[in-house]
């Protein structure tokens, strides 16, 4: 119970909304920057050419990519260390805000799709059948965000430089326009360890391999791969997250089914590490 | 969440036509979106030779050659598109995604895949000959 306590404490000490912000100001000036070499017509050449032949083509998309990885992970820690104070929240805005989380996972994913690497390649191409899963307007869905397949990555780096983003903003803008300045001074060290880790850890790249018997998508994808394994696409890609989001959207104090949906929760979650390890383990 | 803007309320007529008008704006946005614009079947002429039961792989397709055959499978999987290998101790080809498993020919061996790979016409043309494979 102390441990528990000495949790909540800690998470409740750290602004985890502020730091949030600060990588996802990085996570922008730096992606604007990779943008300049990045050409979606050669996604992986260009991709390999920022991390080997452009001047610290390399850091920056490390940058990018890691302060990408840490908006998301910090808004998750933001949502659980602010999460009874959210009660003053009305339900709109409240569900507006929880939406911004798939918001901000297509854009991480679409970011993993464009290097077009090997796991950008199956990533993209695994999204796209999951989408064709849906019934009825499963195929619309598909040619609006990705038709890889058909027409390469152009819808895929259009919604992730500016569709994704809009709409990032129009759900998180009533939240944003009370905090977005942030003190930069304040959280140096923060500022400092983002850009040390772009540094001296590179932002993964997988060349294709012949021969290769098992490769993995991105982290937040581990576990639905794994699920894909047994269950068809339309419920392993659609219907389970879904459920989680739903489940979130309601997931409040003064709800009658509290205790049940934090149970759905927790039990989500667990299920999803669990298939994340074994995606990690069983098959390599 | 009141930051004192007095917004003025839409009549129910006009919430009417607003809702009608984006319903018929829906048709042609539908249509747009899922308009495939159509192409020529993609010809490529293969570099290289596949040796007498060898293989070559390319981004798109597998050549095998058994027995004098030659013919080329697709090499995008018909579970959920990743691009399988080719096995060469075991003589299978591979997903590296699900791991579902084909034959030589494009058939499934083991799931989660249900449909075989399709085949692509091979052509040898030309002296010295060159190799072009048909994607349709």
């Amino acid at each position: 119970m102390r441990i528990a306590e000495r949790f909540g404490t800690l998470l409740q000490s750290i602004k985890w909304g502020e730091w949030s912000l600060i990588c996802l100001y990085l996570s922008l000036l730096s992606g604007i920057l990779v943008g300049l070499h990045y050409d979606p017509h050669e996604p992986y050449y260009s991709t390999s050419a920022l991390d080997i032949l452009i001047p610290y083509g390399a850091w920056f998309r490390s940058l990018h990519f890691y302060s990408s990885q840490l908006f998301f992970l910090f808004a998750l820690a933001h949502y659980l260390a602010v999460f009874d104070k959210s009660e003053s929240y009305d339900t709109t805005s409240f569900i507006v805000l929880i939406l911004c989380l798939p918001v901000i996972l297509m854009l991480l994913f679409t970011g993993y799709v464009l290097r077009f690497d090997s796991t950008g390649f199956s990533a993209g191409m695994i999204a796209e059948h999951i989408l064709e899963a849906i019934p009825f307007f499963g195929s619309t869905l598909d040619r609006l965000l990705f038709a890889i397949s058909d027409g390469g990555l152009q819808r895929v780096y259009l919604h992730h430089v500016c569709s994704f983003n809009i709409l990032f903003l129009l759900l998180a803008w009533n939240h944003l326009r009370r905090y977005y300045r942030v003190n930069l001074t304040s959280h140096l060290p923060l500022v400092a360890t983002v850009m040390l880790t772009g540094v001296f850890v590179a932002a993964p790249l997988d060349p294709e391999q012949l021969g290769i018997s098992y490769i993995t998508g991105p982290w937040f994808f581990l576990g639905l791969q794994e699920l894909l394994r047994y269950l068809p696409p339309l419920i392993a890609g659609v219907l389970v997250p879904v459920a989680l989001i739903g489940a979130l959207t309601v997931l409040r104090r003064k709800s009658r089914w509290y205790p049940h949906l934090l149970t759905f929760v927790g039990c989500w979650l667990v299920g999803y590490l669990f298939l994340t390890v074994l995606a990690l383990t069983i098959h390599d | 969440m009141n930051n004192g803007n007095h917004r003025q309320v839409a009549s129910p007529a006009r919430r009417l036509i607003l809702l009608l008008g984006s319903l018929l704006l829906l048709y042609p946005l539908i249509r747009f979106i899922r308009f495939k614009l159509p192409r020529k079947p993609k010809i490529i002429e293969v570099s290289g030779t596949v040796k007498q039961d060898g293989q070559l792989l390319k981004q798109d397709f597998i050549l095998l050659s058994r027995d004098d055959q030659l013919w080329a499978v697709s090499r995008i999987c018909t579970h959920l598109g990743c691009r399988i290998n080719y096995k060469e101790r075991e003589g299978y080809l591979e997903c590296p995604c699900h791991q579902s498993r084909f034959s030589i020919h494009g058939e499934v061996l083991n799931g989660p895949a249900q449909q075989h790979l399709p085949r692509y016409h091979v052509e040898e043309k030309g002296a010295p000959p060159a190799l072009f494979v048909t994607i349709k």
